[in-house]
């Protein structure tokens, strides 16, 4: 997966609407899909809401978790 | 849209008495006319719903020499290029309908035609040099076929209840059919829930002369490899997509010589439909809808909303639960199964509506939940697959509670309640995660089935599926897997039949479905699973190609599935006169497939509840009970001896080379 996808991905989850009020599902419906697109499986403790507030941060997560970093 | 029937003997003479029986019970399908042929193999009957070339176009129909003949029912949307090419290829036409393509296409491209249809269709062809009958059925089973194969023979009919006009053909359930009923919703082509009796499978061809019987497909089910869709970007395939939805509906809008309508459920499937209708054809559109008394149901008011921005000219029809009941034996007998949702009913009296309006074609949104990755079974699926990678986590667990935000009790306001039911069988490996919950719950339908049925149905038939998955399909995302398990089972076996074809068909009105289009099921199946499920967003390319003709209310509304009151509708007022006796312990005990005692327990519990907050289960088992005794009464009790055999008015086509004896070949 190139790195125009990632930044697709970015921009279309981000002109999403969101519909939970919870922060925490918020993050959970953040990692469903970013784990579905990126094939990586996310730590507990990186399903979190100020993880998935910075793109930049997931990008590197996900880099990471790939093994791309 | 039509009825078809036929028999087929190497033995004797096809018996035409029989034929013109058959044919009756068809009368439904075709109230326009009918029409017959026969010579020493092989008989052919037809009932015309007149949409295309209203003045010719009667069936069944022949080539030039006569040595090719047809009985069709359905369309065949490109039959205007098909046509061209076959002019210019030097075949000579008669009439304008599509009906004659298909016998210059047969000639000239033999089985190779029907991938070269992009249509609707179930279709007989008779090869009179060859001596051989060829059976076809449209790609994802948009129209029904059923036969019988016996010693030199075989009776065919677009309804079972035409086959069953022959008193020597046996009267009996098919246990593996039942049991797939009481497991995927419907019985699995080839299978039906009648002995003996065979549908042929969607995107086959069936072909018998003398060498056999034979099946092949024409056209499969098939996704790409996962991260090998041919193209990647979101923007390039929501504008493709759009084109080619835009196609389709314009096709199956203006291929038509009859007024055609469309239903507006509220939903974005038939918004989209409707809307490009009204934006790329000049035509005044006229739309239908249901609506529910009961509130938890209704959608009236996105309807209204669609109707008043596109300025159609709208009707409803509002259904209570009495109306449902009123009508539901009529409903079996048409749908020639058990269902175990009241649902197709309302769709019933929708049809009806449509046709005292004048109607006799209509456009649906049916297929985009399918090919489009509409239901909430894929995002299930989806919470399922996240969870069952750390099954343990707190954290992951609570994605169940993002499921079903239309329930009004759902998974989010029940959340432990939610994680019991969906983390049962959390296993990333299988390959039909996405349907074990569905499949489960309804299982237990069979807890109440007789010893002897119990026996018969065996634990075999939840296998047969998953087992028939394509080689490959292991490579695919798995939300292709989660489709075609969707598409081989519900869509062919209950949306398309029992609440798609046999309710339009009651009422002599066809169906027209452009999300199932060739063009658009081959497209939409080589996109990237993330462009039509991103993250839980469900049809999220649909969405965005249609964005600027839908109102943002219809298009982010939370996805509510098409439902009716179940249970409740036997129950919620004075249960119907014909209640009692189909589900009374003697009729219970004569059908055989269920246990009395047990059936008696879940009716006490229902009266004691007028059928209102029952669970879906226990929905479920009630409507398994009415339906499969309805359909015991209907077509197996008494040898089948109360069915009528309606008239028929004279043929419009005659033709019997057996006393007209130029049957050279």
């Amino acid at each position: 997966m190139n790195r125009d996808i990632v930044e697709q991905v970015f921009q279309e989850y981000a002109a999403l609407r969101e519909p939970d009020a919870d922060p925490e599902l918020k993050a959970v419906r953040a990692a469903i899909l970013l784990e579905d697109v990126f094939e990586v499986t996310f730590p507990d403790a990186e399903i979190d809401p100020a993880v998935f507030a910075d793109p930049a941060a997931v990008a590197a997560l996900i880099a990471c978790l790939r093994g791309t970093a | 849209m039509c009825g078809i029937c036929g028999i087929v003997s190497y033995a004797g003479l096809p018996d035409l008495a029989l034929l013109r029986r058959m044919t009756g019970r068809l009368a439904h399908r075709g109230p326009d006319g009918n029409g017959w042929y026969r010579d020493r193999h092989v008989a052919l009957g037809h009932t015309r719903l007149a949409i295309i070339d209203t003045a010719g176009g009667a069936q069944p129909l022949c080539n030039e020499d006569g040595s090719v003949w047809v009985t069709f029912n359905g369309e065949i949307f490109n039959y205007v290029e098909l046509g061209e090419e076959l002019r210019r290829r030097g075949h000579t036409f008669r009439s304008a309908s599509d009906t004659e393509v298909i016998v210059h296409a047969w000639e000239e491209w033999a089985e190779e035609c029907f991938s070269r249809f992009n249509g609707q269709w179930a279709l007989a062809l008779w090869d009179r040099r060859a001596q051989r009958l060829v059976l076809s059925r449209d790609r994802l089973g948009v129209r029904p076929l059923f036969f019988i194969r016996r010693s030199g023979s075989l009776l065919f009919a677009s309804e079972v209840k035409a086959i069953f006009a022959d008193p020597s053909v046996e009267r009996a359930f098919d246990l593996t059919g039942l049991g797939q009923t009481f497991t995927y919703w419907s019985p699995v082509a080839p299978r039906t829930v009648f002995h003996g009796i065979e549908q042929l499978e969607p995107g086959h061809y069936a072909v018998l002369d003398r060498d056999g019987f034979r099946k092949a497909p024409f056209w499969r089910i098939t996704f790409p490899e996962r991260g090998r869709e041919p193209v990647q970007d979101a923007r390039q395939n929501a504008r493709a997509l759009r084109e080619r939805i835009i196609e389709a509906a314009r096709l199956r809008f203006l291929r038509s010589d009859v007024p055609v309508g469309a239903y507006l459920s509220g939903g974005l499937d038939s918004a989209v439909t409707a809307a490009v209708i009204s934006r790329y054809t000049d035509v005044p559109l006229h739309t239908f809808s249901l609506r529910f008394s009961d509130s938890e149901f209704d959608e009236g008011q996105y309807q209204k909303q669609m109707s008043a921005m596109l300025g159609t000219q709208h009707q409803d029809i509002v259904i209570n639960a009495s109306d449902i009941a009123a009508v539901f034996p009529e409903v079996v007998r048409h749908a020639e199964t058990p269902v175990l949702r009241a649902a197709p009913a309302p769709l019933f009296l929708l049809s009806k509506l449509v046709r005292q309006n004048g109607y006799k074609v209509v456009v649906t949104g049916e297929g985009a939940d399918e090919v489009l990755a509409g239901y909430d079974l894929f995002r299930e699926a989806r919470v399922r697959l996240f969870w069952a990678r750390e099954p343990g986590s707190e954290k992951r667990s609570r994605a169940a509670e993002l499921l079903y935000p239309w329930m009004t009790r759902s998974p989010g306001r029940m959340p432990a309640f939610a994680r019991a039911f969906f983390g049962r069988h959390l296993d990333p490996a299988d390959p039909a995660l996405s349907h074990r919950p569905r499949w489960d719950s309804t299982s237990v339908i069979t807890a109440m089935l007789s010893g002897d049925m119990l026996d018969g149905i065996g634990s075999a038939a939840a296998e047969d599926v998953v087992a028939a998955m394509p080689p490959g399909s292991e490579d695919w995302d798995p939300l292709s897997r989660a489709q075609w398990l969707e598409m081989t089972t519900l869509l062919a076996g209950y949306i398309l039949s029992s609440q798609g074809d046999r309710m339009l068909m009651a009422n002599s009105v066809e169906g027209r479905f452009p999300f199932l289009d060739r063009d658009v099921v081959d497209f939409a199946n080589a996109l990237p699973a993330r462009h039509k499920l991103f993250g839980l967003e469900e049809k999220y390319l649909l969405k965005r190609a249609f964005a600027d003709l839908v109102p943002e209310d219809i298009i982010y509304r939370p996805k509510q599935p098409y439902r009716a009151p179940d249970a409740a509708s036997f129950f919620a007022g004075r249960s119907p006169a014909w209640f009692g006796e189909v589900t009374s312990e003697r009729a219970v005990a004569a059908a055989g497939v269920f246990k009395p005692s047990l059936v008696a327990g879940l009716l006490a519990k229902c009266r004691r509840t007028g059928g209102e907050n029952m669970s879906n289960t226990d929905n479920m088992r009630v409507l398994a009970v009415v339906s499969t005794q309805l359909t015991y009464e209907s077509f197996i009790a008494g040898g089948g001896r109360g069915m009528p055999d309606p008239p028929l008015s004279s043929p419009s086509v005659a033709v019997d080379l057996v006393t007209d004896d130029r049957s050279a070949p």
